[in-house]
């Protein structure tokens, strides 16, 4: 051993000249910490998550406030530049939509009686709660939002989520003040869906670009390009037939163009249906006594009846999801066909 | 200097990356780069005081903001501190070219970095396209980005130092 380092004697020490160096040692590798933790889904990462985000929600919803209005600025002003063509695009469409305004009618008048023929329960209500976005999810990992609608407003776990021009994502965390929506277009999103006049059952799965991929389909199955995709509710987790999007792509690679705009949402609504697999998903929620509420307002209904089950109030005022408006409004809306 | 001005600088940056632009889902990864370069400039920048567990803590509030998995940001922010720390300031090469070369190559090592991790993260390999997009964006921001923090500490800078920047 001579002329090296024994084993059995002590290695002279390293002094750390710079402790700066050991600082840098320490959060590197507290990084990887938190990224492990984050990875496995520790708890208390979670909770610490939910808190801070509550915390910085008034900074988060002061900051995007004026990014909102010159979005909005812009966009009225690129509409103003093609004010007289989109006149005459919308007078041929308003000629077609009194079209199929007729045609729906009859359909209608067909439905209801076929329906009081067939003694057929009625579609549940849905109630709703509506906001605004509040900031948005930048990274590689995640396309999520958040919006300013809370526990508080009764919103839960595993909600869909909606604008006026369908299905946005559902909700994955929420905090008292502040839900975060995974949006369907992320890594992670997985939504049953059903495509086409034949119901063709698929899955709508997010690969964080601005299309779905629509994985699952069956051997044969009759879809074209064009085709309407709707949620079949086949997950328990949200409700049949709100709007998803249309198909688009080539056999063997279709893909989902969302009718939502993902990147540019000002305003969604949460939708409480209370499907059982929320109640084995969610954690128990901050008020107990709003558990399982179909809406804000009606705390008192046990947790085995849900919402969506049962007729809205008659008194109750039906506003169209994804309304214009700055501060959270609540509804109720009839469930989709 | 302390290290007021340069945190706050970058908080309303996280602050403002937070906020619903209505980007593209294939440019989602520019902005949270703007944040890290201002970070990589404030270390850069003789005279200024901005602390790697500083960089860390805002890299955090972005990681919680986004919603991703905490600590990829704070990550992000710790090797652009480290990387702006180790390099020749301004003061020293009065040379701007040679920083953005030296930030390019940060912003490709963060790019790979970040998609391995991500890659990891899901267990499956992420776009890679989104990230190059980020990442050559910051590289032609750098000089917007370079004078607006020259900009804002403008003031108690020499401006001999600078030439052409201030």
């Amino acid at each position: 051993m001579r002329g090296g380092h024994s084993p059995f004697k002590p290695r002279p020490r390293r002094s750390w000249r710079a402790p700066g160096e050991l600082l840098n040692f320490t959060l590197y590798f507290l990084c990887a910490v938190l990224l492990v933790l984050s990875r496995i889904g520790h708890g208390a990462v979670t909770d610490a998550r939910e808190s801070f985000v509550d915390l910085t929600a008034p900074l988060l919803e002061a900051a995007s406030t004026p990014v909102i209005m010159g979005r909005n600025a812009v966009s009225r002003a690129w509409s103003y530049s093609g004010l007289f063509g989109e006149i005459d695009r919308l007078k041929a469409e308003n000629e077609q939509l009194k079209h199929w305004e007729s045609r729906a009618k009859l359909a209608e008048r067909n439905i209801t009686h076929l329906r009081s023929l067939l003694n057929a329960v009625d579609e549940p209500a849905l109630h709703f709660t509506t906001g605004s976005v509040i900031a948005d999810a930048r990274g590689p990992f995640l396309r999520s939002a958040l919006v300013n609608l809370g526990r508080d407003q009764g919103v839960r776990i595993g909600y869909a989520v909606i604008n006026g021009d369908g299905l946005v994502g559902r909700t994955v965390d929420a905090g008292a003040s502040v839900t975060r929506v995974l949006l369907l277009n992320d890594l992670n999103s997985r939504i049953p869906v059903l495509v086409g006049h034949a119901g063709v059952r698929a899955l709508a799965s997010g690969d964080n670009g601005a299309e779905l991929k629509l994985d699952f389909l069956p051997d044969g199955a009759s879809v074209h390009p064009g085709n309407e995709v709707f949620t079949s509710g086949s997950d328990g987790v949200l409700p049949r037939g709100l709007r998803v999007g249309v198909v688009t792509g080539s056999p063997g690679a279709f893909r989902v163009r969302p009718h939502a705009d993902l990147s540019a949402l000002d305003v969604v609504s949460v939708l409480f249906f209370d499907a059982p697999a929320l109640t084995r998903t969610d954690p128990p929620p901050i008020a107990v006594d709003r558990a399982l509420s179909p809406s804000p307002d009606d705390t008192k209904v046990p947790a085995a009846v849900t919402s969506s089950v049962e007729p809205p109030p008659m008194d109750a005022e039906i506003k169209q999801a994804g309304a214009s408006a700055t501060t959270p409004v609540e509804g109720v809306a009839q469930a989709p066909q | 200097m302390n290290a007021t001005l340069p945190v706050l600088s970058v908080l309303v940056a996280v602050l403002a990356t937070a906020a619903p632009w209505g980007l593209p889902a294939e440019a989602t990864f520019i902005l949270p780069l703007v944040v890290v370069m201002m970070v990589f400039c404030w270390r850069a920048l003789p005279g200024t005081v901005f602390p790697a567990y500083l960089a860390l803590l805002l890299g955090l509030l972005m990681d919680i903001v986004s919603g991703g998995p905490l600590g990829f940001w704070a990550l992000m922010a710790l090797i652009a501190a480290s990387a702006g720390g180790r390099t020749p300031s301004l003061a020293d090469s009065q040379d701007v070219n040679r920083l953005w070369l030296v930030w390019a190559g940060v912003a490709v090592l963060i790019a790979v970095i970040s998609w391995l991790l991500g890659s990891l993260y899901f267990l499956r390999f992420i776009d890679l396209w989104p990230i190059a997009l980020g990442a050559g964006a910051s590289i032609l921001l750098f000089p917007v980005v370079l004078r607006g923090v020259v900009w804002i500490k403008r003031g108690k800078l020499r401006p001999k130092l600078y030439r052409g920047w201030t």
